[in-house]
């Protein structure tokens, strides 16, 4: 038991930074962030003889799992609400926009959030991420289109950065 | 995408994940709550071992029978002299060596947490006796036969049918974002709800490995509460609560009915306008023409044909034994078993072995 619980507290101490970047990317904020990691990480502890060696994509396959598990439970109070539209920034004022844009991410449904996590936060393909979500390529890139729109709604500045090509590509 | 829109989008997820503050106590928050979680996985085995009789060893590594207690007196249920309602004698330490027979003639098969993780205990109808389980994340025993539905985290998009007459477990693929399976009542398919991003609907899977798949598209309201389909009592169809009114402050959406769905092709085939939902099969009276559901406030036994409500009961979870006659755990206090008239007054209660208490029961007829 004590090595276990040796094992298990490196693996955490290691890489608990790089999973709580995960968690907090898919739920938004901290408070649910490390709600949602300490459950996967309670369920690899748990399992630990079985995964050791393999814990990270473990873990994150559980985070994942988590939150499309409860899309449809949460999905009516999962958008963090912005009560008004970011003002649009002055043109080539990138920090702001970047700004604008990481508050706008937070007012994503989670499963928007989601794909655009495992997509530009995890570098993951269009089908490795429909894999890991367990839907096909063409909801990925369905949710891609929903998510710019909603993000070119919320900061209007975008527009200038779009050409004809969307991330469903 | 263009380029640049896309390396700000990159950059603006990275700056979102860099919100995430240092949790410096991970580690030994996380180690606090998965020793509860194994220990809840544990609890099942310990208690087992208190109860049990003989030493067997089964030929297979889900279940693990426990060495039997010392001969006891017979415990056959009895009634009490108490004239209303009858309670019946508490099993003594000895319950796991028969099935738990129940007010109405229906048994217990399996006890385990609520959410299927951990130990539990299933009832092998065919020895006649309990045994405890802690290898499975879940344990899912038919209605009737000898097969048992399991599910492994370790292996989200499948489901295992283990035959407890041959200890033999078949794996079957049936997708990603499932939830608990749902047997229908005749023991002869699985139902699953899946979650997938844009792709709700239900999958059934027939114990030779064939699975259809059935997405649910708009069917006029939103699905209520848990989103979750259910089989009717008579298994050709499968149920969905839906809602008028999504629900903020309340606990449970404002019903609008139950949208009935063939589970043959999956096309809707009736709207049953009632206040609530039905928890599964059992809750749906033998003639169909009544039906328990939990109501936005309190569970309801309504009438199928007109949604009137005839009056509130104790609980939803329901099973209808005869006509007149449900079977239901108390909700508060020892959770006892009670029969009682669709009035909810109750005339049998069987009280539970104290390891019993805490876990979540599965129930069917004898």
């Amino acid at each position: 038991m004590a090595e276990v619980d040796g094992e298990f507290t490196a693996f955490v101490n290691e890489r608990g930074a790089v999973l709580l970047r995960v968690a907090y990317a898919l739920a938004g904020n901290q408070h649910a962030a490390e709600d949602l990691l300490q459950n996967a990480l309670a369920k690899a502890y748990a399992r630990w003889p079985r995964i050791r060696g393999d814990a990270e994509p473990y873990v994150k396959r559980i985070l994942y799992h988590d939150q499309v598990s409860g899309w449809r439970r949460r999905a009516r109070r999962a958008e963090v609400p912005v009560a008004d539209l970011p003002e649009r920034p002055a043109a080539g004022d990138d920090s702001d926009l970047r700004l604008l844009l990481r508050d706008a991410l937070r007012a994503l449904p989670p499963r928007q959030r989601a794909v655009l996590t495992l997509r530009y936060l995890e570098d993951l393909s269009v089908e490795r991420t429909a894999a890991m979500l367990g839907c096909r390529p063409g909801t990925v890139a369905s949710q891609s289109a929903k998510a710019l729109a909603r993000l070119r709604q919320l900061v209007p500045a975008l527009d200038e950065l779009t050409t004809t090509t969307e991330v469903t590509r | 995408m263009s380029t640049s829109l896309d390396e700000t989008l990159r950059t603006a997820v990275r700056d979102l994940a860099s919100d995430a503050a240092p949790a410096p106590d991970l580690a030994s928050r996380a180690l606090g709550r998965g020793r509860r979680l194994r220990r809840r996985r544990r609890i099942g085995t310990t208690v087992a071992a208190l109860v049990a009789v003989v030493a067997v060893t089964l030929p297979f590594v889900l279940l693990r029978p426990r060495p039997a207690p010392p001969p006891t007196t017979p415990t056959t249920p009895r009634l009490s002299a108490t004239p209303s309602p009858a309670l019946r004698a508490a099993p003594g330490p000895d319950w796991a060596e028969r099935p738990l027979v129940l007010p109405g003639d229906w048994v217990v098969t399996r006890a385990q947490t609520a959410d299927g993780s951990g130990s539990g205990f299933l009832l092998d109808r065919g020895r006649g006796r309990y045994f405890a389980t802690d290898r499975y994340d879940g344990i899912f025993p038919a209605p009737t036969g000898s097969l048992v539905a399991v599910r492994d985290d370790g292996r989200p998009r499948e489901i295992g049918l283990f035959d407890l007459a041959t200890g033999k477990t078949r794996w079957y693929e049936v997708g990603r974002a499932l939830t608990a399976p749902r047997w229908s009542p005749d023991g002869r398919r699985l139902l699953f709800t899946t979650r997938q991003v844009d792709h709700f609907g239900f999958v059934v899977l027939d114990l030779d490995g064939t699975r259809k798949t059935h997405p649910v598209g708009e069917l006029g309201w939103p699905c209520a509460d848990r989103c979750e389909f259910t089989w009717t009592r008579s298994g050709r169809e499968v149920a969905l609560a839906l809602s008028k009114q999504k629900s903020e402050a309340w606990p449970r959406d404002l019903p609008k009915g139950v949208q009935l769905l063939s589970a043959d092709d999956g096309r809707p085939t009736r709207l049953i306008d009632m206040p609530g939902t039905p928890v599964g099969p059992n809750a749906w009276s033998p003639d169909g023409t009544l039906v328990v559901v939990q109501g936005q406030q309190e569970p309801l036994l309504v009438e199928t044909t007109t949604g009137r409500v005839v009056n509130p009961l104790p609980t939803a979870d329901v099973a209808w034994v005869t006509a007149d006659r449900l079977l239901y755990r108390r909700p508060l206090g020892a959770r006892d078993f009670v029969l009682a008239d669709t009035t909810g007054r109750e005339l049998v209660r069987q009280p539970l072995p104290r390891q019993l208490v805490s876990f979540e029961l599965t129930i069917v007829p004898r």
